[in-house]
């Protein structure tokens, strides 16, 4: 790991010095929430954010796209495969995870040229945060960024400690050599002192060793009728969550009845279709299933990462104030 | 084996034959147009292809026969929704897309030596019909053969020609061929079980394991069904002594992408998370019993 410190003064030449590599894209207020949009002037961004609605992965998975553009008369067809080069400015440690974990999913033995040529079209640099009431990052082992990441900026006193991962970032320093600084011993102490405060910063727990076992042994049990009871199956959960990646895939003919596009767009498992084959059978078929199904899918292993990343939006959005963590405490017989 | 760059771009394959089997399924042969993939297309029973017409969409279809020249492919095709009716419409030299093979397969090397026991339901027969094949191509490799074919009535039989030369003429090749039959008033069907009453029974699949004498002794079991069936079957197999790993069976799910992306097929709990395209469709009874909601 290379470090290096960004001095406060120097903040706005640095992002304008990113311009280069793409569009940049950084967490911007929009009415009560947060999103990550197309910034054009640093003073726009809202670096203290708490999370944003809509999470990253909408940059690696758009929420609908081309697969291709076919010709069926001619029995052909163009893969579209967007080249756009983008920064994503600002992203917390949580969301950094979560795009490890769909990276085990859509980059592994058969990759997904959209997704793969996505992520290595964009540089993304990360941003320390503080926890509010609904993150519970720490539990799940989220809470920092080893790596997944171009640059981490580590906010301190007078500017930023800079933490560079790949050669990307690597070459952010570089570039900007005449404001970056190395890293001084008092700048290590703040940074030492800030993550030790951080950790205190917690206010909701939850335990997740075993869970995958507590929720198995949790099959039958009643609180997945309980929750069921109040959720309204509308699917916000998986649009907002970060590893939520399941997708559906629709042919869009035109008017000619010749031509027309392949897309894919984000799917939810909450939705009664999820689970629904031609045929009309349905392999989850009422919402019981689904919300357990959900719970099991976060709760479980990928490669040893849990598949939830202590985020908080699927609380945060729920319009049924489903609170996530409250449900696998019940799972856990940690509360009645 | 060697895939294409892009694992979403479907190649184009033309179909030769599409035959009417039923007043519901086709069978359709394909022949891959890319020579090249043709070569590095190679499938083993129990493997399935995401077939698209274009316009339409993709639906996951299991081979139905075991490999014998490399461009060639047998589907059979129930037309149940929008994907399998246009494929139906579908006439000899159209064009179809597919991608894969996809999901493992049955492990036809694993069961060398050993009998083998398929137990047919429906269209479940489809899948098995490959492993049959593939046994009969390499019959000095499998010890007995037994089929249990259950069907709902003579018009539903698939593969009806070849399967009822199996049914006479099967022992020659050490096949023993049960058929069962739903409708108590199928006139053909009760022709064929007065014809040979020890291999034919009016009643669903599982009445035939009152036929023969199934012992679990150097056996492997192989089921595919409606999803009803399985329970009944296993029940049976468990009975008779077979050991939860000697059971396959091959499952049917939403598997929209096939290579364990889009989520649709997810099964399990918190330890047993699954996707059927990927980490199956083939699994056997002891990932059931690991598998809360497997069958």
């Amino acid at each position: 790991m290379i470090y290096a410190k960004l001095n406060r003064k120097d903040f706005a030449s640095f992002f304008e010095s990113l311009r280069k590599y793409g569009k940049i894209y950084g967490p911007v207020k929009i009415s009560e929430s947060y999103g990550f949009k197309e910034v054009s002037n640093v003073d726009e961004l809202s670096l203290d954010y708490p999370r944003t609605m809509i999470p990253p992965k909408k940059f690696f998975i758009k929420p609908q796209e081309r697969i291709f553009e076919f010709n069926e008369e001619k029995a052909e067809y163009l893969e579209i495969i967007e080249e756009e080069r983008v920064v994503v400015f600002g992203v917390h440690p949580c969301d950094i995870n979560a795009i490890k974990l769909l990276d085990k999913v859509y980059i592994n033995d058969m990759p997904d040229k959209y997704y793969q040529k996505r992520r290595e079209n964009t540089i993304i640099i990360g941003i320390s945060c503080h926890p509010d009431e609904y993150c519970f990052c720490k539990s799940v082992g989220t809470s920092y960024a080893v790596d997944g990441f171009d640059l981490f900026l580590h906010e301190i006193s007078d500017g930023y400690l800079i933490r560079a991962a790949t050669e990307k970032g690597y070459e952010l320093i570089a570039i900007n050599k005449d404001s970056i600084k190395d890293v001084e011993a008092s700048d290590i102490d703040e940074f030492k002192e800030r993550e030790q405060k951080r950790l205190t910063e917690f206010k909701l727990d939850l335990n997740p060793f075993g869970l995958q076992d507590m929720l198995e042994l949790a099959h039958d049990h009643a609180v997945w009728k309980e929750y069921a009871d109040k959720c309204f199956g509308c699917g916000t959960c998986n649009l907002v969550c970060p590893t939520c990646r399941c997708y559906d895939v629709t042919d869009l003919m035109k008017l000619d009845l010749k031509t027309g596009e392949r897309a894919r767009r984000w799917d939810s498992c909450m939705l009664r279709k999820h689970g629904l084959v031609a045929g009309g059978l349905n392999f989850r078929p009422t919402r019981v299933e689904r919300l357990r199904n959900r719970f099991n899918c976060k709760g479980s292993l990928r490669e040893g990462m849990i598949n939830c990343v202590g985020c908080g939006r699927c609380t945060v959005y729920c319009p049924a104030s489903i609170r996530y963590v409250e449900v696998l405490q019940k799972v856990r017989g940690e509360i009645k | 084996m060697m895939r294409q760059e892009n694992v979403l771009s479907p190649t184009p394959a033309k179909i030769i034959k599409t035959e009417k089997m039923t007043e519901i399924e086709r069978l359709i042969q394909l022949e891959l147009l890319n020579k090249d993939f043709a070569q590095s297309f190679i499938y083993k029973p129990g493997q399935f292809i995401e077939v698209s017409v274009m316009g339409v969409g993709e639906a996951p279809i299991s081979i139905c026969a075991a490999r014998t020249k490399p461009d060639l492919l047998e589907l059979c095709v129930r037309k149940v929704g929008r994907v399998t009716n246009a494929i139906h419409n579908r006439k000899e030299g159209d064009i179809l897309w597919i991608r894969g093979p996809y999901g493992n397969s049955f492990p036809m090397e694993k069961m060398e030596g050993n009998r083998l026991l398929l137990v047919g339901g429906g269209l479940g027969i489809a899948p098995l019909r490959g492993v049959l094949q593939y046994a009969l191509q390499n019959r000095e490799k499998y010890g007995e053969i037994t089929v249990f074919y259950g069907i709902r009535c003579y018009s539903m039989m698939l593969f009806r020609e070849e399967f009822l030369r199996l049914f006479r003429e099967g022992d020659k090749q050490n096949v023993k061929f049960y058929l069962s039959y739903e409708d108590p008033e199928d006139k053909e069907c009760h022709q064929l079980a007065c014809e040979r009453s020890d291999r034919c029974t009016q009643g669903v699949v599982t009445k035939l394991f009152e036929k023969t004498k199934i012992t679990p002794e150097n056996t492997y079991a192989i089921i595919c069904g409606p999803p009803i069936m399985y329970k009944f079957v296993v029940k049976e197999l468990i009975n008779r002594n077979f050991r939860p790993e000697q059971i396959y069976m091959t499952l049917e799910r939403r598997m929209k992408c096939g290579i364990g992306k889009c989520g649709h097929c997810i099964i399990g709990d918190g330890t047993s998370i699954k996707y059927v395209c990927k980490d199956g469709p083939v699994f056997t009874y002891l990932d059931a019993l690991n598998t809360k909601g497997m069958i």
